[in-house]
């Protein structure tokens, strides 16, 4: 209709494989960065991974250092911060035991009651929860990529499986290490993006693998390098084309969802284009490093 | 068109019916109406209406302490009978270990004692005994308070008045709690968090040289006073009458001594309550309530109708929350409030806008791009899309799934990665359209080529949301179940319904070429 299909022609020929080496060390040096980030910066985890306190306010028109002035003599650990506007304040509270939340929450209300419109929302997860929430999140994404490795190491051949969990480690580690350098807070609903990221990442993976697997029978006289060359201009349209949609209704996710799902869309945001960019860049290369020619499966 | 399969057809035509029908409710009504149909909503998560989520503990290791304080009174009292001398008695790493004088009577002893205790050991080493309990007792012990204790949470919050409030057994000893709508949650919080046990005890006023020293003899107790802790009371350990035997409690006001709550006991607990004040007149008693002396007054005559009122500085409130308290009765151990999620009204409410809106604009990016791209084909997949939406709904409504805001993420990430499907299939159309003469061919070719390719991709994040499902809590679930459906759903209108409408677009295309 606009013609704009044209945009990525069927018969495009980029040579990805080529600059290979050059990807490896732009890969290498993110990885190395995130994995120093997460060593000594370390994520910024939100309350249901450290514990503690978590309230939600509106205010009466009242500035955040007014409120500031009136918490902070009265608790040892209490950060406040503007939640999207400057009249919803978060305010963080460590607490060391259980029994003690209530209190916090109490006396916090009484504090500041006049000068609230609204108390929006208030949590508390205690130092066991935390830690156990920690735990099942590091559980589910390990059992993801296991899981996922089995599943693609069935329908193909297990170095296929190989690239594409080299290709989802990398893509794990460097969300990781970005959501570290841009402080963005680390929840549950990051975890979930981190999964969801996970599954973004090995579907568009799989998909490049399904087309090199089917060109591996067509064509079995190409080199490999041209063959995965071939087989990711021939997925390339359907590559961007798909990660334009996703990114387009995250997008709107993160202008228009609100506050609190801002963290879950910008993880997404960063991990599509991670996935997409480990996908071209990262699994199909990494089955160089086998000199594969897969026995024909079946007889067709 | 001619020779596409009627069941095909037919297939596509009633899954879409149902997927509208069934969506209608969730999207046009907000209130329950009575009827089976419109009822076959999408429940709101907390964090969309409002309302609390708690996580609570029961503390089991108090009840196993005082297990052992049981145990300990019971071998005291024993060698008091047998006139055996006891050295030394004290608890370490999970067994009572008693030090007797000497072992002559020590094996009359032990049977005595596991007379009273059946299944706990009791370990002889010369004068020694040492007494521990297994794993098997100790569980004993945890379900049994855990199951009580479920029974009073559900009796104090059925007393707050709560709608709909969902109760239930978390774990080993968690008691998992839903509150729709509930604006006060720090209430709630202050009633859960009281054992509310509560007795009444003898003061003993004569032996005032223990409690200047602060040691409490064998069978008595000191306890500090509710509003000032220095003063202090020596009370018999063993209590007259408690609240097991109290079958109403109401709060009341007096005149004298202001808010105040009024109570009756049971028939034992009149007989007892009436024994114990016609012995004691002149003397004191001491109303306890969880460990502090709430009041303490003179009997002035024996009480023997059974009812009374407890006064204290309370306010209305308190009297009000005392008497909750006392109606459900006692916890068996104390409850620890471990996690706490309330949201207020204001914020479920801009959440769920703010989800209607992203979702929107979302869409309307997607489709607009998809145009942009395919043409006559975009709009084709524009349709499904929307399909696919209804259909997400409508199982979400009928499976009765709990949309959260996570959820809303799951279905605006759906929409962005359910044309993906389409894609594969357009783009493979393109392919073997370079290829192909015949247009029918074409089609069928680029179809069956993105199959397997659509399966593999979806199934792999199938799999990861499912493991979202296993490990994540509430929210999380919700966003896991958005997802799934959503790629199911994706599947089948892509294979089935944009299967047909390009069929039903190529036959109203007199030139028959696909343009792509």
């Amino acid at each position: 209709m606009f013609g704009l299909n044209k945009l990525i022609p069927i018969d495009s020929d980029y040579r990805f494989l080529n600059y290979r080496k050059k990807f490896y060390i732009v890969s290498s040096i993110a990885i190395f960065l995130s994995l120093s980030l997460l060593f000594f910066k370390g994520l910024n985890l939100g309350i249901d991974f450290k514990g503690g306190t978590l309230i939600e306010v509106s205010t009466k028109n009242t500035d955040i250092a007014e409120l500031r002035d009136i918490l902070s003599p009265n608790f040892n650990e209490v950060s406040l911060q503007e939640f999207g506007d400057e009249n919803t304040i978060i305010i963080r509270l460590q607490n060391e035991n259980n029994q003690e939340s209530i209190e916090t929450v109490n006396k916090v209300k009484q504090l500041i009651n006049d000068k609230v419109e609204e108390f929006r929302r208030s949590e508390f997860v205690g130092p066991t929860i935390s830690s156990e929430l920690l735990w099942k999140g590091f559980q589910a994404v390990s059992f993801a990529l296991l899981a996922i490795l089995i599943y693609i190491w069935l329908r193909f051949e297990w170095q296929f499986g190989f690239g594409a969990v080299v290709a989802l480690t990398h893509d794990v580690f460097f969300t990781l290490g970005l959501l570290s350098l841009l402080n963005i807070e680390f929840s549950l609903s990051t975890i979930a993006a981190v999964l969801t990221i996970a599954g973004y990442s090995i579907n568009d993976t799989v998909v490049i693998f399904d087309r090199v697997r089917e060109n591996l029978r067509k064509y079995k006289k190409l080199e490999l390098l041209d063959l995965f060359n071939m087989s990711i201009n021939n997925t390339l349209s359907r590559t961007v084309m798909t990660s334009i949609t996703t990114l387009l209704a995250l997008l709107s996710l993160y202008l228009f969802g609100g506050e609190v799902i801002k963290p879950f869309a910008l993880t997404m945001i960063i991990g599509v284009l991670i996935g997409t960019y480990s996908s071209v860049f990262i699994a199909v290369p990494t089955l160089l490093v086998f000199k594969f020619r897969p026995q024909d499966e079946d007889e067709n | 068109m001619k020779n596409y399969p009627l069941w095909k057809i037919f297939i596509v035509f009633v899954l879409l019916s149902l997927g509208i029908i069934f969506a209608i409710p969730s999207l046009l009504y907000k209130e329950d109406t009575g009827s089976w149909y419109l009822d076959n909503r999408l429940n709101l998560g907390l964090d969309l209406q409002g309302g609390s989520y708690l996580l609570l503990e029961v503390q089991t290791d108090v009840l196993i302490e005082e297990e052992f304080e049981n145990f300990s009174d019971t071998i005291r009292i024993i060698a008091r009978e047998k006139r055996v001398k006891i050295n030394n008695i004290e608890k370490i790493d999970g067994s009572l270990k008693v030090r007797f004088e000497d072992s002559d009577k020590i094996n009359d002893i032990r049977k005595e004692f596991l007379q009273n205790y059946r299944s706990v050991k009791f370990n002889i080493t010369n004068n020694i005994v040492s007494i521990t309990i297994d794993e098997l007792y100790k569980k004993t012990i945890q379900d049994s308070a855990i199951k009580q204790s479920l029974e009073i949470v559900r009796k104090r919050i059925d007393e707050t008045g709560t709608k709909e409030p969902l109760i239930q057994r978390s774990g080993r000893d968690r008691i998992l709690l839903q509150l729709p709508g509930v604006k006060d949650p720090e209430r709630i919080k202050d009633l859960l968090g009281k054992t509310a046990k509560l007795n009444f005890h003898m003061v003993d006023d004569d032996d005032t040289k223990s409690l200047s020293l602060n040691i409490a003899p064998f069978g008595r107790m000191i306890v500090s006073d509710i509003d000032n802790e220095e003063i202090k009371y020596l009370l018999e350990k063993k209590s007259r009458v408690g609240g097991e035997n109290l079958i109403d409690a109401n709060a009341s006001f007096d005149p004298t001594e202001g808010h105040a709550v009024s109570f009756r006991f049971d028939t034992t607990g009149a007989q007892k309550f009436g024994k114990a004040t016609s012995e004691n007149i002149g003397k004191r008693f001491a109303v306890v309530l969880d460990n502090v002396v709430i009041t303490a007054p003179v009997i002035n005559s024996a009480i023997t109708g059974g009812s009374g009122i407890i006064t204290g500085n309370f306010t209305s409130q308190e009297a009000t929350d005392l008497a909750v308290l006392l109606r459900a009765g006692a916890l068996p151990a104390p409850l620890e409030i471990v996690e706490e999620r309330s949201v207020g009204p204001g914020l479920g409410a801009d959440s769920i806008a703010a989800g209607q809106i992203a979702s929107i604009i979302g869409m309307i990016l997607v489709c607009f791009f998809m145009i942009l791209i395919y043409g006559s084909f975009g709009f084709i997949a524009n349709i499904s899309l929307i399909a696919n939406l209804f259909i997400i709904i409508a199982l979400l409504g009928t499976i009765g799934a709990t949309l959260t805001l996570p959820g809303i993420a799951g279905i605006v990430l759906t929409i962005g990665m359910a044309v993906d499907a389409n894609v594969l299939i357009f783009e493979r159309i393109k392919e073997e359209n370079t290829k192909n003469k015949n247009i029918y061919e074409t089609i069928k070719k680029g179809f069956d080529k993105a199959l397997s390719t659509i399966l593999d991709a979806n199934i792999t994040t199938l799999i990861a949301s499912l493991l979202l499902f296993v490990f994540g809590s509430g929210p999380i679930k919700g966003f896991s179940i958005t997802l799934s459906l959503g790629v199911i759903a994706s599947m089948f209108t892509a294979l089935m319904l944009t299967n047909l409408l390009v069929h039903i677009y190529i036959s109203f295309n007199s030139k028959k070429e696909i343009n792509l």
